[in-house]
């Protein structure tokens, strides 16, 4: 505890040689409380996950009657079995996967000019702006039923190309919003000289401005899959069938003859989660630098 | 080459005004040099020039084309900028070819004039490196390298060196004045500092609040001023201003200021008889044309000294009058006295100015 340390001046600290354990008994103190405080919270978020876990692989008659943690009954693998034979997770999966995928793209490939246009050119001015973030506060079930009418009218209701449209059009305004600040750290004289040099504004954008703020726009992206991929509302609304349904939904559809089937929800679910944690996995790195590196204007 | 007028130029962001009527011409091959303090205008009006900002009102000519409506790139104008916007992910080879690969000029044709650039700035070495890691002369170079390799009919620098440090600084305007008559490009060159454009540029345009005040040559300039912002703007230590009452007593022109009374020579006196305006005037005084001395003389008058700062070649003296007023003196001897003492002081009156004390304006031109 008594570590031999010596202030900057060379000198060993009086303080630890009037009372040995003080000064090591206090930062052991905080560093357990620390490290408490990060073991509640991790058991706080992973507690529901490892209660999937478990669910998944206890007999049905004993999650309806016990709620305790581990199985009591035996391990066993039936519902996964049965999750996959009787419910067609792998095409919830698939369906969700592609509109998530899909739909951000489609976001990116909007917002980044939408944003550019307005930091840079000061594009609808100061009410532009406002409108978009504004649409974002609003909560969507406010125009469900409008959308679904449009929808409808354009015959694509229960389909995959309906959905896309309709994540990227409630997701745009938060894309537009997280990469404003990135924008704004470009320095103008960049793109000045970029327009000098002989670039078109288009082309100054997508081979300068963007490789800029690249941790930005991936930012953006995986906020759009994620917000996409357990977007519940609108898939509820907008599918009816395995054709379309997105994995959320399929989820909920867990019912049998005697109720709703959780063990095999459970299985289910944790298959919904393998995807987007080994995607989010990969990214890890890149969304924390995005995430913090957007709130430091250059 | 080419040569750059303006005439009757305007430039609104919503309803400032930054730029107001401005009318000049930079003679082919001429370094020309706009001058001010920060937000008068200058850099709009480079950026007008380069055509990175739209013309509000006015007409803006390469030689006898009206460029207005023209895109930079293809304007044939190249440009530093303050900061030097250099491209962060390339290296240094790659920043001084963008420009000719933009145009999709042949691999072999970059590459040698893109050595040229680079041994005519010393860049030879470096040329693989990349820009973040370079000190901030090296990225100055790089920077004018980009512009000048394309051959560009006007080079427009926007205080390419005014953050570097003091020292780094003079060396570079050296170099600097020395690159470009060697490249015998027209150079319009921006600045808020009076010490880089009189020694660089071979003529002047001064702007404060939006408008030229004068253009000229620097000494012109200096011993021409057209008013007391160019007056007390160009110049270090600026020039002293004093306010004075004119009248003619027995035929001859008189200057009644608070702390003294002199007679001006007689060209002065001929101007200010002229002029118009009325009885008070302001006079002004660089602080070289400000004599001190012990010693009582023709048309000297008494003064305290204030303080005293030595700068190594010459001193700076602060002198209170017996009117209250201080002024600023220089000396190229090594000034003596200390703070406190008695002095006797003289202006050389062959460098005086009279400026009308409303307009500001120099009598000569009024």
């Amino acid at each position: 505890m008594a570590t031999h340390e010596f202030a900057v001046s060379g000198e060993p600290t009086l303080a630890q040689e009037e009372s040995p354990g003080s000064e090591g008994a206090l930062r052991l103190l905080k560093r357990t409380g620390r490290i408490f405080v990060i073991v509640l919270f991790l058991i706080f978020i992973l507690l529901p996950v490892a209660f999937i876990c478990t669910t998944s692989l206890k007999i049905p008659l004993e999650i309806r009657i016990s709620g305790a943690l581990l199985p009591q009954g035996g391990v066993v693998w039936e519902n996964w079995v049965k999750a996959f034979s009787e419910v067609p997770v792998l095409r919830y999966l698939f369906n969700s996967s592609l509109i998530a995928f899909v739909s951000a793209m489609l976001v990116l490939f909007i917002a980044v000019p939408v944003t550019y246009s307005i930091v840079r050119f000061r594009t609808g001015g100061f009410l532009l702006p406002s409108w978009i973030l504004g649409t974002y506060v609003m909560p969507p079930i406010v125009v469900s039923i409008p959308i679904f009418t449009m929808v409808k009218m354009v015959g694509l209701t229960n389909t995959l190309p309906g959905l896309i449209i309709v994540h990227t059009m409630l997701n745009l305004p938060i894309a537009v919003w997280l990469m404003d600040s990135y924008f704004r750290a470009v320095p103008k004289e960049l793109e000045f000289a970029a327009w000098t040099d002989g670039y078109s504004k288009v082309r100054t954008l997508v081979r300068v401005v963007v490789p800029l703020i690249k941790p930005g726009v991936m930012v953006a992206g995986i906020i759009n899959l994620i917000l996409s991929w357990n977007e519940f509302l609108f898939a509820l609304i907008l599918t009816y069938s395995a054709k379309s349904n997105t994995f959320p939904i399929g989820i909920s559809n867990f019912v049998g003859e005697h109720g709703l089937q959780f063990g095999q929800m459970s299985a289910a679910a944790l298959a919904g989660i393998i995807p987007i944690y080994i995607m989010v996995f990969f990214f890890a790195r890149n969304l924390v630098e995005g995430l913090t590196r957007g709130g430091l204007r250059g | 080459m080419a040569s750059v007028a303006l005439r009757n130029v305007w430039k609104y962001y919503g309803h400032v005004e930054a730029v107001i009527d401005n009318s000049w011409k930079c003679e082919d091959r001429e370094f020309f040099s706009i001058l001010g303090p920060s937000g008068c205008g200058k850099s709009s009006t480079l950026r007008m020039v380069a055509g990175l900002e739209e013309i509000s009102k006015g007409d803006l000519f390469f030689d006898s084309r009206r460029v207005n409506d023209l895109h930079p790139r293809d304007r044939n104008v190249a440009m530093v900028f303050e900061n030097w916007a250099l491209y962060p992910t390339m290296n240094v080879y790659d920043n001084i070819a963008h420009p000719l690969r933009v145009r999709r000029i042949p691999a072999r044709e970059i590459d040698q004039k893109v050595r040229e650039a680079a041994e005519f700035l010393g860049l030879t070495e470096i040329l693989k490196h990349n820009v973040k890691r370079l000190s901030g002369g090296e990225m100055q170079r790089v920077s004018i390298g980009r512009a000048i390799v394309r051959d560009p009919a006007v080079l427009l620098m926007d205080e390419p060196i005014s953050h570097l440090d003091a020292s780094l600084r003079s060396r570079m305007r050296d170099e600097l004045k020395t690159q470009i008559s060697k490249l015998g490009v027209t150079t319009l060159y921006i600045t808020h500092d009076q010490v880089e454009a009189m020694a660089m540029a071979d003529r002047i345009a001064v702007m404060n609040e939006g408008r030229v005040q004068q253009i000229g040559k620097p000494l012109d300039i200096y011993s021409h001023p057209r008013n007391i912002f160019v007056a007390g703007f160009i110049g270090e230590p600026s020039m002293n201003f004093i306010n004075c009452e004119y009248s003619s007593e027995g035929g001859s022109a008189v200057l009644k200021c608070p702390s003294f009374t002199i007679a001006p020579e007689e060209s002065c006196g001929k101007s200010i008889s002229r002029y118009k305006g009325g009885r008070s005037l302001k006079l002004g005084v660089r602080p070289e044309d400000v004599k001190v001395g012990t010693k009582e003389g023709p048309g000297s008058f008494r003064a305290v000294v204030d303080f005293v700062e030595p700068q190594g070649d010459r001193t700076i003296v602060s002198l209170r009058l017996a009117g209250g007023e201080t002024i600023l003196a220089q000396s190229l001897d090594r000034f003596r006295q200390p703070a406190g003492a008695n002095v006797q002081v003289a202006f050389d009156q062959r460098h005086l100015h009279f400026f009308n004390p409303e307009t500001g304006v120099n009598v000569h031109y009024a």
